[in-house]
């Protein structure tokens, strides 16, 4: 579903290397990518898939490339190139247990952060997290879209038991949403590749191989593109970069929603743990527990808007997450100032509604 | 065109006095106008190191400044796309050095795998010159470098030799001082696939300091290495990548279309949420008897979700499959206690001993066991069957099924005739004759009726 969705986002590149549990993606791309005018390659490492995605973008192509935490480890330094050359791309990166080569074949939510945290300088990078298949289809788009429009890396964050499970999903409620893509430009004559009038604004894009000349580089440099050393321009070009993203953060914020205004409590999540958790709500509620929920699918930018209304009124704040630390409460942390907050972790298997339903229990009796 | 559509002819070169980088730019320069290019059907791709300052020298060109050894990748990349453009447009020109051609050296290899239409041109002057002078994996034996100084004690990397084992298509080695190397460029561009140039060359700030050279220095290298120079023999006649993508495309096979699954009339109906759990032997058809219950479960109405797993090797050990069924969507897929589990070898059981499962059955769990299974169940009513001798071991997991359907009531039967209808005619087949035997046997057996 995730590769369907990619190829309805208007995709038309892919360099994969196999891994588990992304390699089914790659298959699929193999398969469908050619019938549609595209083409995917297999690349010798994970860092080659990235590169190819890379060049084949500053071409003109939508591209992608999909992996799990070890593949995604050898990507970052060329993540951060296309971060700071504003160059579209996304990576579907599907979690597995680690650290290392980890648990190939087992669930986990523990990537957040080396998604996330991934750069130089802290750079927001956004992050996507589906539940299921159908929100696979989704968000895959909103990823195209958002890297698109905003010229930068996006990651798809699913997961083993997101991407490895078959599930039905019916047809006619799959979302499409429009497809968007990155502006070109407009005034030939006086193009720069990386032109903003404010912070905020995303430059225009021009191909390389098109009648404008480009100039592209990962260093430090001014609007024109050019290397600049102690010049205030390259320091304006690097906020830009920040700017642009948090510019938009509450129309990227999608979430999905269940808040209850009499609710004293609320609980988060999001990826595959979202499932068991809007169980385990259905249980309390069913019994009278007075707590609401959020299931977050937008990771980052944080959807602070979104926070602010779940936690009115809340007194604790539940995050529940397959992982050993709390990586999304800490990440949250900031937003959740003044409730008493609690993490529901685990590693190794799924998080069960029941195991949920003992947590938030516990607390509150 | 502009008047100097390259190398603009007052520029102001960036590097050191006498270093060869200032040769080859000129030389590029030379062969660019030798070609008479548009500077637009040109991207410079240049690497991390002095090479990558001459970005600013060729105003006119398209110039991808890029990360360390990884210029080869991006030039790839943007070749590659222009394939599917079907403009043949662009021309990546890669400016690379020692120190990258060996950190990006998986990049080379496979480009010339692929055979791109990328040219290479790497300036080996045998360290990394914008770092200190340190040794690099194309350092000559006894040269001396920051990290070597006494001499470097590690062989030299034959690039060329290396690239031919890659089945490159051009290849080339010249000095920087070479008057014709401005030909060679030029040649390795106008190739319609993966040219590589390895010029020889002086870092003048460490090279020649440390290494005192004469006239005869770079020769005496070449001499000691073994190196060959001027054009290598290399595989000129393979097509490069965009006629080898054409040729794989119309050669594959047209596939076609998956029969789709009507949704059939009769709906299935389930009181509550169904947890199910299929366990064999690897390579036995466990998992696609699962997905094929799962089809019919669809094609009735019912929500279904599905998840396999086996050890890492794939085709050994134990394989097994967790299935939901519901009425509504499904929000969590695992299974705190299972309703339904069924075995059909000593492999499955003995996961699902080791994964907790058995340890979840509940006394209304039914357990629908092969008759070979020399095993005592927990919790749970047990039905034993003669799934693998009747049905063979491969057919075992859907007969099962077939079995405990036949009594369990949830489906239509017209469901496993949609998916049958669905099916290739061969596997179509075999597979309604599974569901008979399983279907016997569920009635001979009196599964017991949930």
């Amino acid at each position: 579903m995730l590769a369907q969705g990619a190829l309805d986002a208007g995709c038309r590149f892919f360099a994969g290397y196999p891994i588990t549990p992304a390699s089914e993606i790659y298959e699929v791309m193999m398969r469908e990518l050619p019938a549609r005018n595209g083409l995917a390659l297999s690349a010798p490492d994970e860092i080659s898939s990235l590169c190819y995605c890379v060049g084949a973008s500053l071409r003109g192509l939508k591209a992608m490339t999909a992996t799990s935490g070890p593949g995604w480890a050898l990507m970052i330094e060329t993540v951060q190139y296309a971060l700071m050359t504003e160059t579209p791309v996304v990576i579907a990166l599907v979690q597995r247990l680690g650290p290392s080569t980890g648990g190939a074949t087992q669930g986990a939510q523990g990537d957040v952060w080396l998604a996330e945290f991934s750069t130089s300088g802290g750079y927001t990078l956004p992050v996507f997290s589906p539940s299921s298949a159908a929100e696979c289809y989704e968000l895959i788009q909103h990823a195209f879209n958002w890297s698109e429009r905003l010229r930068t890396p996006v990651v798809l964050l699913s997961d083993k038991e997101v991407g490895m499970t078959t599930e039905a999903a019916d047809d006619e409620a799959l979302a499409k949403p429009p497809q968007i893509e990155r502006t070109p430009v407009r005034a030939k004559a006086a193009f720069a590749a990386y032109a903003f009038n404010t912070p905020e604004e995303v430059p225009e894009f021009a191909a390389v191989g098109g009648d404008v000349k480009v100039t592209v580089t990962g260093s430090a440099h001014d609007q024109q593109g050019r290397l600049r050393k102690n010049a205030p321009e390259v320091i304006e070009v690097l906020l830009h970069l920040q700017r642009k993203i948090e510019a938009h953060a509450e129309e990227m914020a999608l979430v999905r929603s269940d808040l209850d205004p009499n609710a004293r409590h609320l609980l988060i999540s999001y990826g595959v743990t979202a499932r068991a958790s809007r169980q385990a709500v259905r249980i309390l509620k069913s019994k009278g527990f007075p707590i609401s929920f959020l299931q977050i699918q937008t990771l980052f930018p944080i959807p602070r808007q979104w926070l602010d209304w779940g936690t009115a009124g809340v007194e604790t704040v539940f995050v529940a997450e397959e992982n050993l630390t709390g990586q999304y409460r800490a990440a949250l942390a900031p937003c959740l100032e003044g409730k008493q907050v609690f993490g529901i972790n685990k590693i190794g298997s799924l998080i069960s509604p029941s195991e949920i339903v003992r947590a938030v229990r516990g607390v509150t009796a | 065109m502009a008047e100097h559509p390259y190398l603009s002819p007052d520029a102001q070169l960036p590097y050191c006095r006498g270093c060869g980088h200032a040769l080859v730019v000129r030389h590029l320069s030379r062969a660019l106008e030798r070609l008479q290019l548009p500077p637009r059907s040109l991207v410079l791709t240049t690497d991390i190191g002095c090479v990558g300052l001459a970005d600013s020298l060729f105003p006119y060109l398209h110039t991808v400044h890029t990360t360390h050894g990884r210029s080869t990748a991006f030039a790839t990349g943007m070749a590659l796309a222009e394939s599917v453009l079907e403009s043949e447009g662009l021309k990546p020109v890669v400016l690379i050095g020692d120190g990258g051609a060996m950190i990006g050296l998986l990049h080379l290899v496979h480009a010339a795998q692929l055979n791109v239409d990328i040219t290479v041109l790497v300036h080996n002057n045998f360290l990394f010159g914008m770092t200190g002078g340190q040794h690099s994996a194309l350092t000559p034996l006894n040269w001396v470098t920051a990290t070597t100084p006494e001499g470097n004690w590690t062989p030299a990397l034959d690039l060329l030799a290396l690239l031919r084992a890659a089945h490159a298509s051009f290849l080339a080695r010249q000095f920087a001082t070479d008057k014709d190397l401005d030909t060679v460029i030029a040649d390795a561009i106008a190739f319609p696939g993966f040219s590589l140039v390895e010029v020889l060359e002086l870092c003048t700030a460490y090279g020649t300091r440390w290494n005192r050279p004469t006239g005869t220095s770079l020769q005496d290298i070449v001499t000691r290495q073994g190196y060959r120079l001027g054009q290598m023999e290399a595989e000129r006649e393979r097509p490069p990548f965009r006629e080898l993508y054409r040729r794989e495309l119309e050669s594959a096979p047209r596939r076609s279309p998956e029969a789709t699954m009507p949704r059939l009339a009769t709906r299935a109906q389930l009181a509550e949420e169904l947890h199910l759990v299929v366990a064999g032997t690897a390579g036995e058809r466990v998992q696609s008897a699962a997905a094929l219950f799962c089809r019919a479960a669809l094609a009735a109405g019912l929500y279904t979700t599905q998840k396999n797993d086996n050890p890492v090797t794939q085709g050994t050990g134990f394989s097994l499959a967790e299935i939901c069924l519901s009425s509504q969507t499904i929000e969590y897929t695992g299974m705190e206690s299972p309703d339904v589990v069924l075995v059909v070898s000593q492999d499955g059981w003995k996961e699902l001993q080791s994964n907790g499962t058995l340890a979840r059955c509940r006394a209304a769990t039914l357990l629908l066991l092969d008759s070979e299974l020399a095993v005592s169940p927990p919790a749970g009513r047990v039905l034993r069957l003669p799934l693998r001798q009747e049905a063979t071991p491969k057919g075992a997991a859907l007969a099962a099924l077939a079995a405990w359907l036949s009594s369990a009531c949830i489906l239509p039967s017209e469901a496993w005739d949609a998916v049958l209808a669905s099916l290739a005619p061969d596997r179509r087949a075999q597979a309604a004759e599974t569901l008979r035997i399983g279907h016997q046997l569920g009635e001979r057996g009196g599964a017991p009726a949930r």
